[in-house]
């Protein structure tokens, strides 16, 4: 027993309680709301409900392998993401570009501009709904007036145009969001470089690509990694707007995760999808820091 | 510093005040306590407001947690699995009620009825209604009691059927007829626009399902065959999807997406002439502000086809969980509540009764027209598919439906794949 006692040393005790004690609130609350709630979703994916009790089974995860529904979503979430993210990026990306420079009015278009981001999704949602409706909406009613014919335009009816309809509403609410970030990041880059480029005569392009780009980097990573995670990870307005349909024309994989959780109570299967999708934005998050990094050093 | 250390005071106070509050007693402990889970809309508060009629009459303490339709299931089913005994009575609509009494989550009201002297339900109850509440169905023991009595109804334009003499929609294919005439003639209608033949709700899940069924049904499918395995790929059923997507050409675009709010948009704007749909929509086709077609529609039972016409039970029951503190208590309201006298009260306030009595009720009767189509179309309903694996199948069988009704899938594709998947579900289940 004296032994273990002269283990730690009297200072070093002293030393050690007072910042342990300051640690230990916030310790405790990573330990119970997350770190605790991420070990239980690791064993329930490991269960499975039986008539006879629960069963210790990796039987989530191979059931995933065969699951159309699964694989299908999962395409879902990855067309949405690509698409709905290249456009914003090049739309806000352009957009900074316009209003980093005097124009008549900036302060009013970039007011406006980001109204859409302080919307809660689940307004956004339903507006577009009754906007994107084929016999009432406002869309189609615009498009008559120009004569259009609009019988076919069914936007979140047909499966063609749903998966458009739902990308498009994501554009329209979070390329503000790009907007403002690249902005900033813009707005931080000192004048030098460019005076400099001047003077060495280089062309606008020349001037964008080996100055403006490559010192708008940090702010242009970040921008993407934040509408990546929350791309992959979509369900409000697709909630709202089609639920899903038509079909299964625009269900995402979190759409099918919280189908199978909380509404065919399968807590083990959504927690075995969860993981996968955890996963997949990890990887993807990780090719980016390397990505760009690596361009950042040469 | 000082306003700092006001504020610190401030706070420890209103956190010791917390504490002693949480810790002081739920006042009296002989007086007693009721906690109610009840849906948001006309039906939950329709018994929110009897609850409180409750409280004001014996003293009982009333608590009510209202909660939207889409979350109630999910509230309940997690708090009845952790046993907490938080609700002395949930409200549930009937899809759920097999999941929730195979699972023994609820209790028997049988001992509890034959300790008050009435050893069996209430036969006055109608036979359907009462049917959902027991498990298995119709034969097991009761677990809830009936409270709102809704049923699927033809809705058509009587003025538009007499205009063109058409026949009255005792059948299917009448319907189709008659959609395929208004479809023609009624290019310029209300609006100055096409009148749609027919208007139906194809978005997946739980809408297409819905008014897929009474064809399905009309047709002679059926969705398990004799052995419990999923049939719904047999000939009739294909030949019942086939009909949907028929009617589906004398449907307004886009209706693969259409829930409940745009169908009752269509035939309240007066731009579709029929539809299948819930008695709860009927009051509104007289409000003048909100309706461009009062006094035209006519509300009848289903059509038939190969076999006579069959509405879908929609019920919402009252049951009490296994793990309530106050069951004794629970059970005197449950009966209270459902009796002729407050399920009345319900129906003034909106609510199809589940009492047979009060479908003839005189009063109940000059203000809601539709009561003898109601009442036969209750009586003649069928339930959804009695499974505790309702919810997943409906879901997959929504998403062949809609699939179908978009064009991505032929019908005899569409049933095949929700064949499969069906089986695939019940398996997973075994």
């Amino acid at each position: 027993m004296p032994k273990s006692r002269r283990f730690f040393s009297a200072r070093v005790k002293r030393d050690l309680l007072l910042p342990a004690l300051f640690i230990a609130p916030a310790l405790a609350v990573l330990l119970s709301l997350s770190i605790y709630p991420l070990l239980y979703s690791v064993t329930i994916s490991l269960q499975q409900q039986t008539s006879t009790g629960v069963n210790w089974t990796f039987g989530n995860f191979t059931r995933l392998v065969s699951d159309n529904f699964f694989w299908t979503a999962m395409a879902h979430t990855f067309v949405y993401a690509v698409v709905a993210l290249a456009c914003e990026f090049l739309l806000g990306l352009g957009l900074a570009l316009l209003l980093n420079k005097q124009i008549r009015g900036r302060g009013l278009f970039r007011a406006s501009l980001l109204m859409p981001m302080m919307l809660p999704t689940v307004v956004v949602g339903v507006v577009w709904r009754l906007m994107l409706n084929p016999n009432f909406g406002a869309v189609n009613g615009t498009l008559k007036q120009f004569g259009l014919d609009t019988e076919n335009l069914t936007w979140t009816a047909s499966p063609r145009l749903a998966m458009l309809s739902v990308i498009a509403v994501d554009v329209w609410q979070w390329t503000p969001f790009v907007f403002l970030v690249l902005l900033a990041g813009l707005q931080a880059i000192p004048q030098e470089p460019y005076e400099a480029a001047l003077i060495d005569g280089s062309s606008r392009w020349q001037t964008f690509r080996h100055v403006t780009l490559p010192l708008l980097k940090p702010a242009i990573l970040i921008v993407l990694l934040l509408r990546t995670m929350d791309l992959l990870r979509v369900f409000d307005q697709i909630f709202i707007l089609t639920e899903g349909g038509p079909g299964f024309a625009t269900e995402t994989i979190s759409l099918y995760i919280y189908r199978t959780a909380f509404r065919f109570f399968d807590f083990g299967y959504a927690a075995a999808m969860s993981f996968v999708l955890l996963a997949l934005t990890n990887i993807i998050s990780a090719i980016y820091i390397r990505f760009l990094q690596a361009r950042e050093t040469v | 510093m000082i306003i700092f250390a006001d504020n610190m005071r401030l706070t420890i106070l209103v956190a010791l005040l917390l504490v002693v509050a949480g810790c002081s007693p739920n006042g009296p402990s002989n007086r007693k306590e009721l906690t109610l889970a009840v849906v948001s809309g006309v039906e939950g508060d329709a018994l929110k407001q009897a609850a409180l009629d409750y409280q004001v009459q014996t003293g009982t303490l009333i608590n009510i947690a209202q909660f939207p339709y889409a979350s109630l299931f999910e509230k309940e089913l997690i708090d009845l699995n952790a046993r907490t005994g938080a609700y002395d009575l949930i409200m549930l609509d009937d899809p759920w009620f097999p999941r929730f009494a195979s699972e023994q989550f609820l209790t028997d009201l049988t001992p509890l009825l034959v300790k008050r002297g009435q050893p069996e339900a209430d036969g006055d109850f109608v036979r359907t209604s009462l049917a959902l509440c027991r498990h298995p169905y119709e034969t097991g023991p009761l677990y809830a009691l009936p409270y709102v009595g809704n049923s699927q109804l033809f809705f058509y334009r009587k003025d538009l059927f007499e205009k063109h003499s058409l026949k009255e929609p005792l059948t299917w294919n009448d319907v189709l007829a008659a959609a395929k005439t208004i479809h023609e003639k009624e290019t310029t209608g209300a609006n100055g626009g096409q009148i749609y033949g027919y208007v139906m709700r194809a978005a997946q899940g739980n809408a297409a399902v819905a008014d897929f069924m009474p064809i399905f049904w009309a047709f002679g499918g059926e969705m398990f065959d004799a052995a419990g395995k999923p049939a719904v790929n047999s000939p009739e059923g294909i030949a019942a999807l086939e009909f949907m997507l028929e009617l589906g050409k004398y449907s307004p675009p886009g209706y693969p997406s259409f829930n409940a709010d745009e169908v009752g948009a269509h035939l309240l704007q007066g731009t579709a002439a029929m539809s299948i749909n819930w008695p709860a929509w009927i009051s509104r086709f007289s409000e003048t502000s909100k309706s461009k077609v009062t006094g035209k529609m006519e509300f009848t039972t289903l059509p038939g086809a190969q076999k006579s016409g069959q509405a879908e039970i929609g019920n919402w029951l009252i049951a009490i969980p296994r793990d309530s503190q106050n069951v004794e208590a629970a059970m005197d309201f449950l009966i209270w509540a459902t009796s002729a006298e407050q399920m009345k009260r319900s129906a003034q306030r909106g609510n199809p009764p589940t009492r047979k009595s009060l479908f003839y009720d005189a009063e109940l009767l000059a203000a809601n027209p539709a009561y003898p189509a109601q009442l036969s179309s209750l009586e003649t309903s069928r339930p959804r598919p009695r499974t505790p694996q309702w919810n997943e199948i409906e879901n997959a069988f929504g998403i062949f439906l809609s699939k179908a009704n978009s064009g991505e899938l032929s019908p005899a594709e569409a049933m095949n794949q929700a064949n499969a998947e069906i089986e695939k579900i019940l398996q997973r289940a075994r």
